[in-house]
């Protein structure tokens, strides 16, 4: 139902250190976008407000008042997107990796693109509409359709693209630009149609979903991981769990089973991460003839370098 | 590293076809296509109860008490007025629901997420009322009071246990008494897997205790002390026992449950049937020299 305070993780951008002359444009983009509304109570205050207090005033006011958060979250998308544009005109955003440092061009400027979005998303994330959420990422480049409910999670307002009927889960988080050691990673992620991502889920910037897959809960991917279309992908990093057969025309009774086998499906989670360990186990005796081969094979190759 | 898992994800390939339909995994239970239709019976909800709101705010206004005290009683006002703007909500979203439960009664099952499914159709409806009210209790200075709002909607619980700070599906729920629920888990009684949509029972015995940020899949029933570990995930139908501890993906028994005997209180339980009442009274772990620090509700006769 609604997103508690804990799980509050509304399309905020990603975490940036805001630079205090920054502040001064957040500012300037709060008080601007207030303005129509002001202007809009002033010229409704006009129209029907008469010697004698009129009781139509009062029966149309609630409605008012929600036209006019609809067009304080318009008039702040409006200014935030004239100055995106004026900003991207100074340095065009790009792709890759850069140095998380106030001496990086890139950087600076993907902080700053953020604390312009910052003040309408966050407005069109405190009302319960849906739909706003939806306009104000289609306004600032996110590719989605109106019926994707991304409602429930985080997702970055840039660098994304969303096919038709995607389902993003409580608390998912869905980011096209990340923050490692120091260095910021800006790559486009993209999510195709039909794609359910469970409860929880953290998706990394590059990651490419395909059609008609499901993520299972607190799945995580990596940066740059493609997900195959039509399976069921579990864990972290996320593999293939099974074949995605959910799409199908099903018979319900199918559908009913419930999982009896506890520690067997325990097993199956845990062999996808087990395996690589159990194949490497080698007896000692096998291991040392392993090791000298591989020493024998390496020294050679050093030699026909230098010969070279 | 990414050579290394595609390679396993090969081996992965044989599976059984059987398994394949087997529900093993959960997913969420984000209504997938938001329609715009229903989003207009948001606005007479918010303007009928704010139509109320602005009848009171038309008396004060009028008043002729020294704007002193006005002013000095405008702050409690202001509170009063959002008590009032959500609680006239509760009412018309109520109303709306009660309408549309006679159309079409809510009811468990499997469904499929089409356009043409009348189940699927209503319970998208039906969330997105109950998504009005339980959103605006949750950003007020008073989130305590969504238990109000979740009994008002068809959750059985009381205000011994809550749940404010985890997401909570607000139909097909039953709580006991003095249930927790940890910060950001999920408590799904519905879940879209691929192309089909699942409503069932969640059932959580007295003392029970969910961890933070798990999620619970529709069916799961919690047994009397049960304890479910942070990070957990529960499949579709799990049965947790009484008196243990859960932990893991997918969750399973960890322990026997231990606090829940060192509990040092008296335990009443009362069943009330058609006919008779009866009244049964557990002690656990009393010092003897403690005992008449508990006050009997019938006045100790029992002793």
């Amino acid at each position: 139902m609604s997103v508690p305070n804990s799980m509050r993780v509304g399309p905020f951008c990603a975490t940036v250190l805001a630079k205090k002359k920054y502040l001064v444009l957040y500012i300037f983009l709060i008080w601007i976008s207030l303005l129509p509304a002001i202007l809009e109570i002033w010229w409704y205050w006009q129209m029907l407000w008469y010697d004698i207090r009129p009781l139509h005033f009062y029966v149309f006011l609630p409605l008012y008042f929600i036209v006019m958060y609809i067009t304080t979250v318009f008039a702040a998308i409006f200014f935030a997107k004239i100055l995106l544009i004026i900003v991207n005109v100074f340095h065009k955003p790009r792709e890759g990796v850069f140095l998380r440092d106030p001496a990086d061009r890139d950087y600076r400027y993907w902080s700053l693109r953020n604390t312009i979005k910052k003040w309408p998303t966050w407005l069109a994330h405190k009302f319960p509409f849906p739909f706003l959420d939806n306009i104000c990422f289609k306004v600032f480049g996110v590719k989605t359709k109106f019926s994707n409910s991304l409602f429930e999670g985080w997702v970055d307002t840039e660098y994304i693209e969303f096919g038709k009927n995607v389902v993003v889960g409580q608390g998912a988080i869905i980011q096209s630009s990340v923050i490692i050691g120091n260095f910021l990673i800006i790559k486009k992620t993209i999510i195709e149609e039909n794609v359910r991502i469970g409860a929880h889920v953290i998706i990394m910037p590059g990651t490419h979903i395909g059609k008609n897959c499901i993520l299972n809960t607190w799945s995580s991917t990596m940066v740059g991981q493609e997900l195959e279309e039509g399976w069921v992908y579990n864990g972290g990093p996320a593999k293939k769990f099974k074949k995605n057969r959910f799409f199908e025309d099903i018979p319900i009774e199918k559908l009913t089973k419930t999982v009896g086998d506890i520690d067997g499906l325990l097993k199956k989670y845990d062999e996808q991460y087990v395996k690589r360990q159990v194949k490497k186990k080698i007896p000692l005796k096998e291991r040392r003839i392993h090791i000298r081969k591989e020493k024998s094979e390496e020294k050679p190759e050093e030699k026909t370098e230098k010969k070279d | 590293m990414a050579e290394n898992i595609d390679d396993e994800n090969k081996d992965s390939e044989n599976i059984d076809d059987d398994s394949d339909f087997n529900i093993d995994f959960t997913t969420s239970s984000a209504i997938n296509r938001v329609s715009l239709k229903f989003l207009i019976v948001y606005i007479p909800i918010f303007w009928f109860s704010g139509m109320i709101v602005a009848t009171f705010w038309y008396g004060y206004t009028v008043g002729t008490e020294p704007w002193i005290i006005k002013l000095l009683f405008l702050p409690i006002l202001l509170l009063a007025f959002m008590f009032l703007f959500i609680i006239s909500c509760f009412f018309f979203s109520k109303l709306l629901l009660i309408f549309i439960n006679l159309i079409h009664l809510p009811k468990e099952g499997i469904f499929r997420t089409e356009k043409g499914d009348t189940d699927f159709e209503f319970w998208r409806l039906r969330t997105e009322i109950k998504k009005i009210v339980l959103w605006l209790i949750r950003n007020w200075p008073l989130p305590w009071i969504d238990v109000l709002a979740f009994r008002w909607f068809g959750v059985s619980m009381d205000f011994s246990s809550h749940l404010n700070d985890a997401w909570c599906d607000a139909e097909f729920i039953k709580f006991g008494n003095n249930v927790t629920i940890g910060q950001g888990a999920c408590i799904m009684s519905s879940m879209v897997v691929g192309n089909y949509l699942i409503i069932k029972r969640i059932t959580f015995d007295d003392f029970s205790l969910v961890g933070g940020q798990s999620t619970i899949a529709p069916g799961t029933h919690f047994g009397k002390d049960t304890v479910l570990g942070a990070v957990s995930v529960t499949t579709l139908n799990q049965k947790l026992e009484d008196g243990w501890i859960y932990s893991g993906i997918p969750a399973r028994k960890l322990k026997p449950n231990q606090y829940a005997e060192m509990r040092r209180d008296i335990i009443q339980k009362v069943d009330v049937d058609e006919e008779e009442k009866v009244e049964v009274e557990h002690e656990v772990n009393i010092d003897e020299d403690k005992k008449h620090l508990f006050r009997r509700k019938n006045g100790g006769d029992k002793k």
